[in-house]
């Protein structure tokens, strides 16, 4: 079966500073992404990978290059156009959580849907489903500084997902938790992407998290490098991990070592 | 290099608290104009009539000037806690390079007083061009409009209001400073994070709220209602009910705001959420200064009203009638030919005798019962005491009532502008020349209507219903509790030495007032009079008297009203935008989630805009309540001034605050604005 293609990255290059001060952070990346895909997105400090994640987000502004989103050229969108983009379309998991600490977790969760005109009312529906499935229920009128971090972070997964948007972008998710808490919060998005078919883009540092996905691309000085696909079927987490954690190790020696 | 550094973020600091060093440029210009009071033209001038009391007022002012430099310490403490908030990170940068505390130390200081001789050199011209006006103003105020004027500055003025202000600046500065130093550089590189909202139960806020109102409403009710008695006890609990209401209002304010949002919240979408919380969070979080400002502007309102009120007060008090009375001594007949002679007349265009007498009762037998008939059986007054106390003092001159003729009094009248008496049969006016006690006029003025009669030889004379109280005099030396105008004739007949006035008036010559200036002209008179051996008073200390009242009570009550309003104002802006500073990280999430500029923009201006609007609703109400009691209490408008000019331009000055309120929202919503444009930049 072939899927559609959600996001297609075409050699987008991002430059900062000019003249003597001038570095390239992108040089040149392009790939797609499936429908329904769970991609991570790996690769050593300054290798370019938030600098990805920011470009497609619509945080930071691409040098060159072409990033579509179902066949729509995300660059040049301004204003509305670009607020509906980052509001509808895509959803965005922070490392630091990002919820508005003066909101409660039902408020903080609906805010995308209410900031295009959705009532809370309406919203109600598609927040108690999220809620349950992050197991926030209790939490929903609590605010964030009455939660813990895990807690935190499934409300902004419940915020990042509550628009049904085409694609999740997630920014070093596990970052600020614990281990048992981004467990709980992997086997969340990993149960989401499965059963609802989402698509999820994530970046990030732990191998664990990592062994969630479906592939990985990694990223070395701003090129793609290094490609792991996982057969879902028939290949476990634990496995997969390994091989990231082989590639990671060989990473720091240069693609020489690579298999 | 460490100067021009030094030079360079003094310069950014002004740039970027522009609400603030303009607050300070005011309060410079503040403290000159109450420092360099002696020297303005009011003051000169009454110095020269009123010496002693004015060396009275004049002592109070280095009070007066502590009590703005300690209110004022507190304002540029908080503005330069907000402004090393903002360069925390600098300065965790500058100890992290190797930079010493005490450079860092001499780094703030030197910055702190660059801006401070910026600030002064700005405001003390400033401050010179507004004491002109002032002086101009205050005259014209007080009915004169015609004293000689002159440019003054007063250097010690200066050189203490340079003095003070630098030094609250740099006290201020130093315990920042010295708390900044003590601080570990990692704690100074960490971000600033917001004040949260303190999780404060909500029946525990709803309580407050409704406490605080209650409270509030007592303080309304006892001021409006208790406050005449001037009471300890009353005033004390209604300045703690007050103050506690208006914390405990604010205290609570922040769950209703909450409750809303919770109850209509689910019906709305966009931005409405997040503006309710922001503004239910500037007010959790800064409801002690909205309490304390709001305290502030209703202090400042109604010492500008009290301040409005002398005035209008002892205008009411300057209506001229004559420019000089001269005693008819001994050589009665000298007066006559020297106020004729053509030498005065270059000054005096008008003069005339003031028949002023007691009845002379060893002859004539007088009887005020049927006055004092009157006033007892008064129903419905408001003063109890004052008609009791009416009643057993009216006939203990035994008698020896005053009387004027009428021809004399017709002449004042006309001096006043106002229409001749023309007395009916059997009748006469009764006279009065205690203005400034209401309370007293409002019973003689109903015993009028209630028939009241003075009896002479056995020959009943109604009284008529009008009360009358032009001046008799130039100064108002003599005060009469009550005279009765009687014709002529009936003059002639029963006065006492009835064929000698009290005093000749004379009137200045115009023309003389219009060219030289009232006060040289009438100097030039009285020089005349003087040396041609006449005893007189002159209008000139009835001026110098109520002019020093108005000024007196006017003068610093309204400073300390505009220099609280200005603290009460920075001091919210400040706390608001340090509120804001924390605010960043939101605005950028809410781009992030695909909130809309525009709408981030309008309701950031929503929540300044009911922010301001919160204060000044407070303050507002608890105002009208304020001067309604004062008024109504302990500060009864003498006759003749009137109450509507008081409230308007009490309501004037209120629609002062607002517009000053509002330019410092205005600068505040620009600058949310600009730095939404900023964060939404990719």
């Amino acid at each position: 079966m072939k899927q559609d293609k959600v996001l297609e990255v075409e050699n987008i290059i991002k430059v900062y500073g000019k003249g003597g001060n001038r570095t390239e952070a992108l040089k040149g990346i392009s790939f797609d992404v499936l429908s329904g895909e769970f991609l991570g997105i790996m690769g050593p400090s300054g290798s370019g990978k938030t600098t990805l994640l920011n470009s497609i987000a619509t945080m930071i502004k691409v040098t060159s290059g072409k990033i579509r989103l179902k066949g729509e050229d995300i660059s040049s969108f301004k204003g509305r156009e670009l607020s509906d983009y980052r509001g509808k379309k895509i959803g965005y998991l922070f490392q630091e959580f990002e919820l508005l600490d003066n909101l409660t977790a039902r408020e903080n969760i609906i805010l995308p849907l209410s900031l295009h005109g959705i009532t809370g009312r309406e919203a109600e529906p598609a927040l108690k489903k999220l809620a349950w499935h992050f197991g926030i229920e209790d939490e929903l009128d609590k605010f964030p500084s009455q939660m813990s971090g895990g807690q935190k972070q499934r409300t902004a997964a419940a915020r990042a997902l509550i628009g049904n948007p085409s694609i999740v972008l997630a920014d070093e998710p596990t970052g600020a938790l614990d281990s048992k808490n981004s467990k709980v919060l992997m086997d969340c998005l990993a149960a989401i992407n499965e059963e609802e078919a989402r698509t999820i883009v994530m970046v990030t540092h732990d191998a664990n998290a990592a062994s969630y996905c479906s592939r990985i691309l990694f990223i070395q000085d701003g090129r793609l490098f290094h490609e792991l696909r996982r057969d879902v079927k028939t290949e476990t987490t634990d496995e997969f991990y390994e091989r990231i954690v082989t590639v990671l190790s060989q990473l720091g020696g240069g693609s020489a070592n690579v298999l | 290099m460490f100067f021009s550094q030094m030079k360079r973020n003094a310069a950014k600091n002004r740039k970027n608290n522009g609400l603030f060093f303009g607050s300070l440029v005011i309060a410079v210009v503040a403290f000159y104009t109450l420092l360099s009071m002696d020297k303005q033209d009011v003051m000169r001038f009454l110095k020269t009539v009123e010496s002693d009391a004015v060396s009275r007022l004049l002592r109070l002012i280095p009070v007066v000037y502590a009590v703005s430099l300690f209110f004022v310490f507190f304002l540029v403490y908080f503005s330069y806690h907000y402004q090393l908030n903002e360069r925390r990170r600098e300065f965790g940068m500058y100890l992290m390079l190797g930079m010493k505390r005490s450079k860092l130390f001499v780094m703030l200081m030197g910055e702190t007083l660059l801006n401070s001789v910026i600030s002064i050199v700005i405001g003390i011209p400033s401050a010179l061009f507004l004491t002109e006006a002032i002086s101009l103003i205050t005259v014209k105020l007080a009915g004169l409009g015609i004293i000689g004027h002159e440019i003054t500055w007063s250097f010690a003025a200066v050189i203490e209001t340079a003095a003070g202000f630098a030094a609250v600046q740099l006290f201020a500065m130093m315990i920042l400073s010295v708390k900044l130093a003590r601080t570990e550089p990692a704690q100074l590189l960490k971000p600033d994070t917001p004040d949260t909202q303190s999780i404060i139960s909500v029946k525990k806020s709803r309580k407050s709220f409704a406490v605080g109102c209650i409270l509030l409403i007592a303080a309304y009710m006892m001021g409006v209602l208790a406050l005449d008695s001037l009471d300890v006890l009353i005033v004390l609990l209604i300045l703690i009910s007050g103050t506690a209401g208006t914390f405990l209002f604010y205290r609570g304010a922040g769950a209703v705001i909450g409750r809303r949002i919770q109850k209509k919240g689910a019906e709305k979408s966009g931005l409405y959420t997040f503006t309710g919380r922001q503004i239910q969070e500037n007010v959790l979080c800064q409801y002690k200064t909205l309490a304390v400002s709001s305290l502030l502007l209703l202090i400042a309102l109604s010492c500008i009203s009290y301040g409005i009120g002398t005035v209008v007060s002892s205008q009411a008090n300057t209506e001229k009638t004559t420019d000089f009375s001269i005693q008819d001594g001994a050589e009665g007949k000298d007066v006559l030919k020297i106020l004729g002679s053509p030498e005065c007349g270059k000054y005096i265009s008008d003069y005339y005798p003031v028949f002023l007498n007691m009845i002379d009762a060893e002859v004539h037998e007088v009887s005020v019962d049927g006055l004092k008939e009157a006033v007892r059986t008064l129903k419905n007054v408001k003063d109890k005491d004052m008609q009791e106390n009416i009643v057993e003092y009216i006939d203990t001159n035994e008698g020896y009532e005053y009387v004027i003729a009428l021809s004399s009094y017709n002449h004042i009248r006309k001096a006043a502008g106002k229409d001749e008496i023309i007395l009916g049969e059997h009748e006469a006016g009764f006279f009065t020349s205690g203005r400034e006690y209401p309370e007293r006029m409002d019973v003689y003025r109903s015993a009028l209507k209630n028939g009241a009669y003075i009896e002479v030889d056995g020959q009943k004379y109604k009284i008529r219903e009008e009360i009358y109280c032009e001046n008799v005099v130039a100064d108002r030396q003599i005060t009469l509790d009550k005279a009765f105008i009687i014709p002529d004739e009936m003059y002639q007949k029963i006065a006492a030495d009835s064929h000698v006035p009290f005093c000749y008036n004379a009137v200045l010559r115009p023309e003389v007032a219009g060219k030289e200036g009232y006060m040289q002209s009438i100097q030039k008179a009285s020089e005349f009079l003087k040396a041609n051996g006449l005893e007189y008073e002159s209008y000139l200390s009835g001026i110098g008297r109520r002019l020093f009242y108005a000024v007196a009570g006017s003068y610093i009550t309204i400073y300390l009203g505009f220099l609280f309003m200005i603290i009460a104002n920075t001091s919210v802006a400040l706390k608001y935008l340090m509120q804001q500073q924390a605010n960043r990280k939101r605005c950028r999430t809410l781009l992030m989630l695909g909130a809309d500029i525009s709408d981030i923009c309008a309701s950031s201006a929503k929540q300044i805009r009911l922010f301001s609007g919160m204060l000044l609703a407070v303050a507002a109400v608890s105002s009208v309540f304020a001067v309604w009691s004062m008024f109504n209490g302990f500060m009864r408008l003498p006759e003749g001034a009137s109450a509507k000019d008081v409230f308007l331009l009490t309501g004037a000055a209120f629609c002062i605050f607002i517009a000053t309120q509002m330019i410092y929202v205005m600068i505040i919503e620009r600058a949310g604005r600009k730095e939404i444009y900023r964060l939404s930049e990719r």
